[in-house]
């Protein structure tokens, strides 16, 4: 195997990696919101935790060898398809990292709520169902959908 | 560069999506299973574990298998001379495909019971698949034996 070779085969590690983390992520919080108990939900945000490493190597390993990819198969420096992918890697992770941030505050008042009868309030409830922070999930999973797309027909190459 | 020709791109697409999603479908199982392999009694990990499989798993495997079989005819392999790359990830998708509805089997035991050794199956069954997407995805992207 060549150079490129191993750099392509640790660029999809990573990829598979982070899609494969935000997928546990994503399940376990659409599951959370549709928890009947504070209890349930808040089991459920708290096992996103165990995703994270997951997560985190994802996010550094497609960058790492992606730029490093990007030296050794000698594309272009100007290559739009790159800097776009790039741009959405940035979002993606903006994006869900601020959805982390909401979700551990929710799981916070959920694990309150359990403590005291694990009856749901409207409180959690309301916060589950945040658009805002809905929109920060959703967002960052058609960004990083939007970096395998480009990735996959590299427009312009 | 080696750019492969621009129709192959949409099968390839739903194939790699197909199996991220599935690697996170049975990340998720794996991890619900595991903290229930001493709480196998809780009904919201016996549900997750159960949907997580049937709602995320399933529709992710036909994405995987069905963009895999699509570039194969466009490539025109014929199962004479294949690469071995090629091999490995049909192998994989083919038993994995067993250990999928195994797993589910299990899952719904679980979902049903509660007993902690449908757990533990679904545990050592999901590390298992784990596993085998992983060789699946370094084999096809290294292009191993070619």
């Amino acid at each position: 195997m060549s150079t490129a070779d191993w750099l392509l085969m640790l660029h999809v590690t990573a990829a598979f990696l982070l899609v494969g983390g935000s997928v546990v992520a994503g399940t376990l919080n659409v599951l959370a919101i549709r928890s009947e108990h504070p209890s349930d939900a808040a089991l459920l945000l708290g096992l996103i935790k165990r995703a994270l490493p997951v997560i985190f190597a994802g996010v550094a390993g497609t960058f790492i060898f992606g730029i490093w990819l990007w030296h050794e198969k000698g594309y272009s420096f100007s290559s739009g398809w790159i800097w776009a992918a790039l741009v959405f890697w940035v979002i993606a992770s903006a994006l869900g990292g601020r959805g982390g941030r909401s979700q551990a505050h929710v799981r916070e008042i959920a694990e309150r709520d359990a403590a005291a009868g694990d009856t749901m309030s409207g409180e959690l409830r309301a916060m589950l169902r945040d658009p805002k922070a809905l929109a920060f999930n959703y967002g960052a999973g058609v960004a990083t959908i939007a970096v395998l797309l480009l990735m996959i027909w590299k427009p312009g190459a | 560069m080696n750019l492969r020709p621009t129709s192959f791109d949409f099968p390839l697409f739903l194939h790699v999506l197909g199996a991220m999603v599935l690697f996170g479908a049975a990340l998720t199982t794996s991890v619900v299973s595991t903290v229930g392999w001493h709480r196998a009694d809780m009904p919201v990990l016996r549900r997750t574990a159960f949907w997580t499989l049937l709602a995320v798993g399933v529709p992710a495997y036909v994405a995987m298998r069905g963009g895999a079989q699509w570039i194969y005819s466009k490539e025109g392999f014929n199962g004479h001379g294949d690469p071995t790359w090629v091999g490995i990830g049909f192998g994989v998708a083919d038993a994995g495909l067993l250990v999928l509805l195994v797993m589910i089997g299990f899952a719904f035991w679980w979902k049903r019971s509660g007993k902690a050794a449908a757990a533990r199956t679904v545990a050592v069954l999901s590390g298992l698949y784990l596993v085998l997407l992983a060789i699946a995805w370094l084999a096809m992207s290294g292009k191993w034996g070619s």
